[in-house]
């Protein structure tokens, strides 16, 4: 298993250096670099302004010195300098990576305690009125558009009754308030963000579970175990639920690898400060330095995740082995 | 999808209620929906930083709501006419000399006065080659400054150009030497190392690095900007206490956010012009504690029309473009008459501005006199509906930036307006970042393309009219002459323009040049945008500007301990 994990993860290096190039290389190919930005907005800047400022960003040379300089930048530990924002992009990213991991996970779990259960009592009762009624706000949850639904939320839950703020990540001067007055603040503000991407979540696992938890419930495995006489507990939570885990296992881990990418539409919509309109304002930016450690992040989650999950498999089913 | 957005918020807020008291000078917060970015004033390039940067800096002169220049930092603003500045001759070169006085109760956050050091250190760091200034020539202009040996207020500017705008240096801020000077010698060699290193990338709550009303207490970039008063402000105390301003990204829920108290105001960063409509009739109708503001600005939308282009070649159809479109309809229907109609690229709050048929050339709108020209022109009307020459039909690309609302409205009813004519529009938008980076700035826009310029007044419209400004690969695709107008006559008046003091004069000069623009219509004016602001009742001396030099230049009159009036 040492020797599969090692082979997965040099692997997963390799992919993440090619791809980097690739989206290096493919940033480098969208019209219009950061200069030319600043050229169209402002109509001061000469020709003498152009070339001294694409040799002073490095834009004169071909993209893959641009990338060498890059890695070199990375190896010594210096993620680089947001040209967008000019500030370091540690500085920039650090607290936005902590503020969508927060949102993403609270989320996440939040779906998964409720979806779970749903999609369980769904499949143990198939066709029956509470299975319709789950069924009915399952698929309204992953219909529903977020940007609807949260902007729905803000309307009630902010403006008709004043429960929550409309937006952003926590009350101004919030952290001096006090270590537990500070998380009982943030976590006002993530009411209303978690409570608009959990429904879609909620829908779309419970949909997963219910129809594993189907599959399961149809093997002659689980026929014996009746037969045997075992309770109704240990056939639903040892035998089927254990079973029905690895295509939730898959689902689950593609989830979290997202963890850290952001939803764009939720941060926008509630003022949120994370990552995902940073990653989508850095492309259209041309910020390069800012673009690039979002991606790594995030192709580096996706690797790493599905290796987690293919780990996983052979917990939840012994029989899966990594020789 | 956006559409589905602003019904849902319609829809919704139609039915919600006020959740808030009126705002008190202990808090005022202010929503924008634009991003800002470190606050060194030598390096910011936003507008929303811009804007928000007045609340803590300040410099030698300012531009007033009325488009007036008025000393900011300075006693008062040097001129040939007082003697305070004068036209010297250097190896048969002019140049001109002026002398600025600090005001003597200017001083940083920290206590420390400001002096011309500060300003003469500004310039050393502006025009370091490590140093990512956008545009050097604000920095370039001023050739040396030079403190006076018994007075460190006391600065004599040297600028290397004999121009008449020499005291128009708004841009031109002092940076901390006391501070920043450290950083500078440490870092300024590195390529951006002095940039990367500065107090105010690295600890911009400082109270030093400010000299204006306000001192940064918190920046949190991409949320929010915490400003308390500065107690070392020269001018008079400010009587809000605290100011934040709020990062709402999403234009359609700053209307939610009002209302549910987040923010108290929305700046003029805020709103975008079809929502402020929206808005400013919910206010009147539900009597709303806000006032909605609508105030002319230099903003010139228009098309620039591509001259390299085969059809437009030809001035008739040019013209019929203009008499072709009832632009007046076209504010009325779209905007409820809040914006006015452009004559040309300089508007009304500019004091340079004519639409004396005398000085320019007017095109009302007139059906019958668009058809006329493009009949001279060669055009005929087809069966089909549509004007051909030579078998090829008058069909024309307008372009814009896509997911604009208002422009793509506009476009609509442009290609309905122009259809009766015989003209087939076809539409291609692309994203702003396409749009402005690629396509205009390399002249891709095939016919039409439809943007708007800001400007200030009295601003020389050298970089958008002049030959030089056409931008080409040789130029490195700078300038933003667009439409390839090239007029040997304006150059020159463009030229002349800059050298001439007498005022009278240049305004003259100014409309023999709008009589060339006008005349040969390289660009079909729109309409001059206005700005837009929520501002609760009880906000007082809150003027927004229109220009650059933004309202919150005289944050320090804000008050809202103003009476609501109803």
């Amino acid at each position: 298993m040492t020797t599969y994990i090692l082979r997965r993860l040099i692997q997963t290096c390799i992919v993440i250096v090619i791809l980097s190039y690739v989206c290096f290389y493919l940033m480098t190919l969208m019209p219009g670099d950061p200069v030319d930005l600043m050229v169209s907005s402002n109509p001061k800047i000469t020709a003498e302004d152009v070339v001294r400022l694409r040799k002073l960003y490095g834009l004169d040379q071909p993209s893959y010195v641009r990338y060498g300089h890059w890695v070199s930048d990375l190896a010594k530990g210096e993620l680089g300098y947001s040209r967008t924002y000019r500030v370091p992009v540690a500085v920039l990213l650090g607290p936005r990576l902590t503020n969508t991991f927060i949102l993403s996970m609270t989320a996440l779990v939040f779906s998964l305690l409720i979806a779970i259960p749903v999609g369980i009592v769904s499949a143990l009762r198939p066709g029956s009125a509470i299975d319709y009624f789950f069924n009915f706000f399952a698929f309204a949850g992953i219909s529903i558009p977020s940007f609807w639904l949260g902007i729905v939320c803000i309307i009630i839950f902010a403006v008709w009754i004043p429960l929550f703020p409309a937006g952003g990540t926590q009350t101004i001067g919030g952290p001096e308030l006090g270590f537990w007055a500070d998380i009982a603040d943030r976590s006002k503000y993530l009411v209303l963000p978690v409570l608009s991407l959990s429904l879609q979540q909620i829908g779309r696992f419970s949909r997963f579970t219910r129809s594993s938890m189907l599959e399961a419930l149809r093997n002659d495995f689980i026929r014996t175990a009746k037969a045997k006489g075992l309770s109704r507990q240990v056939i639903i939570w040892k035998h089927a639920f254990r079973n029905a885990l690895i295509p939730l296992i898959t689902i689950l881990a593609l989830s979290i690898s997202s963890i850290f990418s952001g939803a764009i539409i939720t941060e926008t919509v509630f003022a949120y400060q994370g990552v995902g309109k940073l990653t989508y304002d850095s492309i259209i930016g041309n910020d390069f330095n800012v673009a690039m450690v979002s991606f790594i992040i995030s192709v580096a989650m996706v690797l790493l995740m599905n290796l987690l999950a293919d780990l996983l498999y052979g917990v939840a089913d012994p029989r899966i082995n990594f020789t | 999808m956006k559409a589905i957005f602003a019904l849902t918020m319609l829809a919704a807020l139609g039915c919600a209620t006020p959740a808030q008291s009126a705002p008190s000078n202990t808090e005022l917060k202010i929503g924008i929906s634009q991003e800002f970015e470190n606050f060194n004033p030598l390096i910011k390039t936003m507008s929303a930083t811009s804007y928000m940067f007045s609340l803590v800096g300040r410099t030698l002169v300012s531009l007033d709501a009325n488009g007036k220049w008025y000393p900011q930092l300075a006693k008062s603003i040097p001129s040939l006419a007082n003697g305070s500045a004068k036209i010297i001759d250097v190896d048969g070169k002019k140049k001109i000399v002026a002398t600025w006085e600090i005001i003597d109760a200017a001083k940083w956050g920290d206590g420390n006065p400001v002096i011309c050091e500060d300003f003469a250190f500004a310039l050393k760091v502006a025009r370091a080659p490590t140093v990512s200034v956008g545009e050097k020539e604000t920095y370039t202009l001023v050739e040396k400054i030079e403190a006076d040996p018994k007075n460190p207020k006391k600065c004599t500017f040297t600028y290397e150009k004999a121009r008449w705008d020499f005291y128009q240096l708004g841009q031109f801020t002092p940076l901390p030497k006391h501070i920043e000077e450290a950083v500078f010698n440490k870092y300024g060699k590195e390529k951006e190392g002095y940039e990367k290193n500065s107090n105010y990338s690295r600890n911009p709550s400082l109270k030093g690095l400010y000299n204006g009303p306000y001192v940064i207490s918190e920046v949190k970039l991409g949320d929010h900007v915490t400003f308390t008063p500065n107690t070392y402000f020269y001018g008079p105390p400010t009587k809000i206490q605290k100011i934040i301003f709020k990062l709402i990204p999403n234009t359609g829920t700053l209307e939610a956010n009002l209302r549910s108290g987040t923010i108290d105001m929305i700046s003029p960063l805020g709103l975008s012009f079809d929502e402020a409509v929206a808005f400013d009739k919910k206010v009147k109708a539900e009597k709303l504690p806000y006032e909605v503001t609508f105030t002319p600005s230099v903003t010139y939308e228009h098309i620039d029309l591509n001259l390299d282009n085969p059809i437009l070649k030809d001035v008739r159809v040019r013209k019929a473009l203009v008499y072709g479109l009832n632009r007046q309809e076209l504010v009325k229907a779209l905007f409820d008459g809040k914006q006015e109609v452009a004559v040309h690229n300089i508007s009304p709050k500019d004091s340079w501005f004519t639409k004396d048929p005398k000085e320019i050339v007017l095109y009302p709108y007139s059906k019958r006199e668009a058809g006329k020209l493009l009949d001279e022109a060669g055009w005929k009307m087809g069966t089909d509906g549509y004007r051909t020459k030579k078998g090829k039909r008058l069909s024309l690309v307008f372009m814009t930036t896509a997911g604009n609302k208002v422009r793509e409205l506009v476009q609509v009813y442009m290609q309905n307006q122009y259809k009766q004519l015989g003209i087939e529009i076809i539409t291609k938008n692309e994203p702003a970042r396409v749009f402005f980076g690629e396509t205009t700035r390399k002249r891709k826009f095939g016919a039409m393309a439809m943007f708007a310029w800001v400007s200030n007044p009295e601003n020389s419209p050298k970089s958008v009219l002049h030959t030089a400004s056409i931008p080409t690969e040789k130029n490195g695709w700078s300038g933003q002459n667009f439409m390839d107008w090239s007029n040997k006559k304006a150059d020159l008046l463009m030229d002349n323009l800059e050298l001439e003091f007498n005022p009278v004069k240049r305004t003259q000069l100014v409309h023999q040049i709008l009589k060339l623009y006008t005349d040969e219509v390289p660009a079909l004016p729109l309409y001059y945008r206005s700005d837009t602001t929520v501002i609760p009742k009880n906000l007082k001396n809150y003027k927004v500007t229109g220009h650059q030099f933004s309202e919150t230049n005289e944050v320090e009159k804000w008050d809202l301990n103003g009476t609501i009036l109803n």
